[in-house]
């Protein structure tokens, strides 16, 4: 009886119980991060988008006007808030986007598949527009 | 504090409990607002149309970004 337990006691000792992979836990949290961060930056891109749509439409209604002329307009009335919207809310949100594609680039093992670009994919678009909207904004 | 204070649900934050749907509140409050006070300054629809929904992507922006910020239970 002493005997059966203590060989119970050894097989416990040497059989750890691992219910998950803590790489797999990370590599979940790095994604729904990743998903959540990419929401924040859609809101925080829809505001400088939507002024340069209403910018196209001035530019569109009102004769002699353009986007690029219609920008500069804005940037000298608004300056703080064209600051804000058009230069330092990309410039973070490329920087924030990158970090979270890296983690989980680096989590994943390195993949080269497409299902990787399909997990990132927002993120990426992110990054395009934010672009988008500094090249609009310098030119 | 006891957190998470909002759950993600597609593209929206949901209140998860009682400081998130407080916070919801405020920002609906605030929108409100907002528009009363877009609308006694604004010519036409159209105008009080564009700058309400421009201050409801700001409100939208920021809502976000606590809801984000207060939905996980950050590591110590």
């Amino acid at each position: 009886m002493e005997k059966e337990n203590f060989e119970k006691k050894l097989k416990d000792m040497t059989k750890p119980e691992i219910q998950g992979l803590k790489h797999e836990a990370m590599l979940e949290n790095a994604i729904i991060n990743a998903k959540d961060k990419s929401v924040v930056s859609w809101w925080w891109l829809s505001v400088p988008v939507f002024i340069i749509l209403m910018l196209m439409m001035k530019s569109i209604f009102m004769p002699g006007t353009t986007l690029i002329s219609n920008m500069h307009e804005l940037e000298s009335n608004q300056k703080y808030m064209s600051l804000i919207f058009f230069l330092i809310s990309p410039l973070v949100l490329i920087i924030l986007n990158a970090f979270s594609i890296r983690k989980i680039y680096f989590l994943s093992g390195s993949p080269k598949s497409i299902n990787f670009l399909g997990t990132i994919w927002a993120n990426i678009l992110i990054i395009a527009f934010s672009v988008l909207i500094l090249i609009i904004y310098s030119l | 504090m006891n957190f998470p204070w909002f759950k993600r649900i597609g593209i929206f934050f949901i209140p998860a409990s009682v400081a998130g749907w407080i916070i919801l509140l405020a920002g609906c409050v605030f929108a409100v607002f907002s528009f009363m006070d877009i609308d006694g300054r604004s010519h036409s629809v159209s105008d009080t149309l564009m700058n309400f929904v421009f201050m409801l992507l700001i409100i939208g922006a920021v809502y976000s970004l606590v809801a984000y910020l207060t939905s996980r239970v950050w590591k110590k």
